[in-house]
């Protein structure tokens, strides 16, 4: 190894400030990234033209959704859930090519509204960033409604379509009545096929009963795409997107703030 | 030899005959006297831009463009600089989408970063996509050389291209002081969709980190252990995290969290068997960067917090 003049000069500098009896400053602290920091050119220059092209394909028109679609504050149904839910259960229905007779999401996975306007790509990449896929599974009546009470009792209810939930009474004593969505019984006996994402049948969130789903068929469609579809659809139909009705979960105020609270049972 | 090293060398050699042993004798450790600053994020979910109004008090904050010229202001200032990640750099964003986290990594080299682990989120499109960002960022032409995935609780074995390259830990020396760098990771149970990890089995963090450790001190003789968790901060018992590791796992220094998008105004100090650990984490989205100064002097490591922590092994 050579040694050159320079390296010398500069191991004795380091030894000057390290050798110092002072320990020198320290510091922890969060330095927020604000606006006052200049962006690093080679590092924008890189980002502008990916930028652009982002720009370019998010901006794209989808649909006209004249009152959007809002999952609801307190007390309020998720219809922008229900609207995502319904088209998850008429994908997987194409696909198939049997009845799926319940679709279940969750509204965890809904990361924003659809504000009223025009839509477009951005804002269902937005609301659903995840690669997560449209995946159908066989449960029993009885497990579809023990899916239904998962959701109820730890988020007020997850975005369904295909069935009703009527809860009535206080939160000490609530009834639960949950039918398929004409009205009719749910026969806890027989065997429906249900459509989930592979991210809740993986047994994520809040419903691990859907976990137990059998003759899981991943259909290879992400629910992002899914939506895209469904609005290029609708606008080709020279049509709008509206929100479906509500009426799928009806649940006493008491009960709601005891599901808040975490108190409620069922 | 490489210059960084010799320096360190001859410097250690130099300064280990001004001052006393330390009182267990160890010379490797007792030579030491350098300072090393850790600066850090945890959670960036390709937040490539900053945050646009309408996101209450992060709006305004963060992009990567910002974050390049801060460190390197730092490096530039301090120069003993690790920049590390904590893990879920993807998903967030539609750069994300578009790119499958190949420009998050890409970036990230450009900025200099020295290590990161990996979070729930960087499987997202599953093993073959989390590969696929990796050597892109590998092979992308640039002075900074590519940077490590270190983590110690992924059995990889059944998923070889991503084995070769998530380290169970590396260790980086400067001027006076040597820094082992590991990493740890959340189940997966209900965050990722098996087929998303197939051939990596999860294994639990304590006992994973034990024998990391042991060898970081022992075999590595380094100064300082630092752990990128991407457990999240604190689950209430529940399964394991930052705030009971130091606990669990004698003589770790640093623990770099994520997960949990916590926002510490300061790091916390858990007491351990053999001494304090510091526990830090910066919110998500690239809002802040962290920074964790610590000091050797006469043989100890002097944390940012000013509380002296022996060296161990």
């Amino acid at each position: 190894m050579k040694l050159k003049p320079s390296d010398l000069l500069l191991a004795f500098a380091l030894l000057s400030v390290h050798g110092a009896a002072q320990p020198p400053n320290t510091k922890a602290e969060v330095i927020p990234i604000t606006s006052t920091i200049p962006e690093a050119e080679d590092i924008q220059k890189v980002i502008a033209p990916l930028a652009a092209e982002i720009k370019a394909t998010f901006d794209l028109p989808l649909v006209q959704a004249p009152q959007g679609l809002f999952r609801g504050r307190r007390g309020e149904e998720n219809l922008l859930g229900y609207w995502v839910s319904d088209v998850m259960r008429q994908t997987a229905q194409g696909v198939i090519g049997t009845p799926v007779r319940f679709a279940i999401t969750n509204a965890g996975g809904l990361r924003s509204n659809l504000r009223p306007g025009q839509l477009k790509v951005a804002d269902i990449f937005e609301m659903m960033p995840f690669e997560n896929e449209l995946v159908v599974v066989e449960l029993t009546g009885a497990e579809v409604i023990q899916v239904l009470k998962e959701g109820l009792v730890r988020r007020g209810g997850e975005p369904c379509s295909g069935v009703k939930a009527v809860v009535e009474g206080t939160p000490e004593a609530a009834t639960l009545t949950i039918t398929w969505d004409d009205g009719s019984p749910i026969d806890p006996a027989a065997t429906v096929k249900v459509a989930t994402s592979d991210y809740l049948y993986g047994g994520g969130d809040s419903i691990p009963t859907l976990k137990k789903g059998r003759k899981p068929f991943t259909t290879g469609i992400t629910l992002r795409q899914m939506l895209l579809d469904q609005c290029s659809s609708i606008a080709k139909a020279k049509a709008d997107l509206v929100p479906p009705k509500p009426g799928r979960y009806t649940i006493p105020v008491p009960v709601q703030a005891a599901i808040r609270d975490k108190t409620f049972k069922l | 030899m490489e210059r960084r090293d010799f320096l360190a060398s001859l410097g250690a050699a130099v300064v280990a005959s001004q001052v006393p042993l330390r009182a267990t004798g160890d010379p490797a450790a007792a030579t030491a006297s350098g300072r090393i600053t850790l600066l850090h994020t945890n959670d960036t979910h390709s937040r490539i831009e900053p945050f646009g109004p309408g996101n209450g008090a992060i709006s305004g904050l963060g992009g990567i463009a910002r974050r390049a010229t801060l460190v390197r202001q730092l490096r530039q200032q301090l120069g003993s600089v690790l920049l590390l990640d904590a893990g879920d750099t993807f998903q967030g964003t539609p750069y994300f989408n578009r790119y499958k986290g190949r420009l998050d990594y890409q970036l990230m080299r450009m900025v200099g970063y020295d290590a990161g682990t990996l979070g729930n989120h960087d499987f997202d499109n599953g093993v073959g996509m989390l590969v696929e960002a990796m050597e892109s960022m590998e092979q992308l032409k640039h002075a900074n050389p590519p940077f490590p995935f270190v983590n110690c609780n992924f059995d990889c074995k059944g998923a070889p291209a991503l084995n070769q390259r998530v380290r169970p830990y590396v260790v980086r020396t400067f001027p006076g002081i040597r820094v082992g760098i590991t990493g740890v990771g959340v189940a997966f149970a209900g965050l990722v969709a098996p087929k998303n990890h197939e051939g990596i089995t999860w294994r639990d963090p304590y006992e994973s980190l034990k024998p990391i450790v042991k060898r970081l001190r022992e075999v590595e003789k380094v100064d300082l252990v630092v752990v990128l968790s991407h457990l999240g901060y604190n689950l209430h018992g529940s399964a394991p995290d930052d705030l009971q590791m130091p606990g669990q796992v004698a003589g770790i220094d640093a623990i770099i969290g994520g997960h949990s998008h916590t926002f510490l105004e300061a790091p916390t100090k858990v007491p351990q068997a053999k001494g304090e650990t510091l526990v830090f984490q910066v919110g998500f989205g690239g809002v802040n960067l962290g920074r964790l100064d610590f000091a050797m002097a006469r043989g100890v490591i002097k944390a940012a917090s000013g509380v002296a922590m022996p060296v161990l092994g």
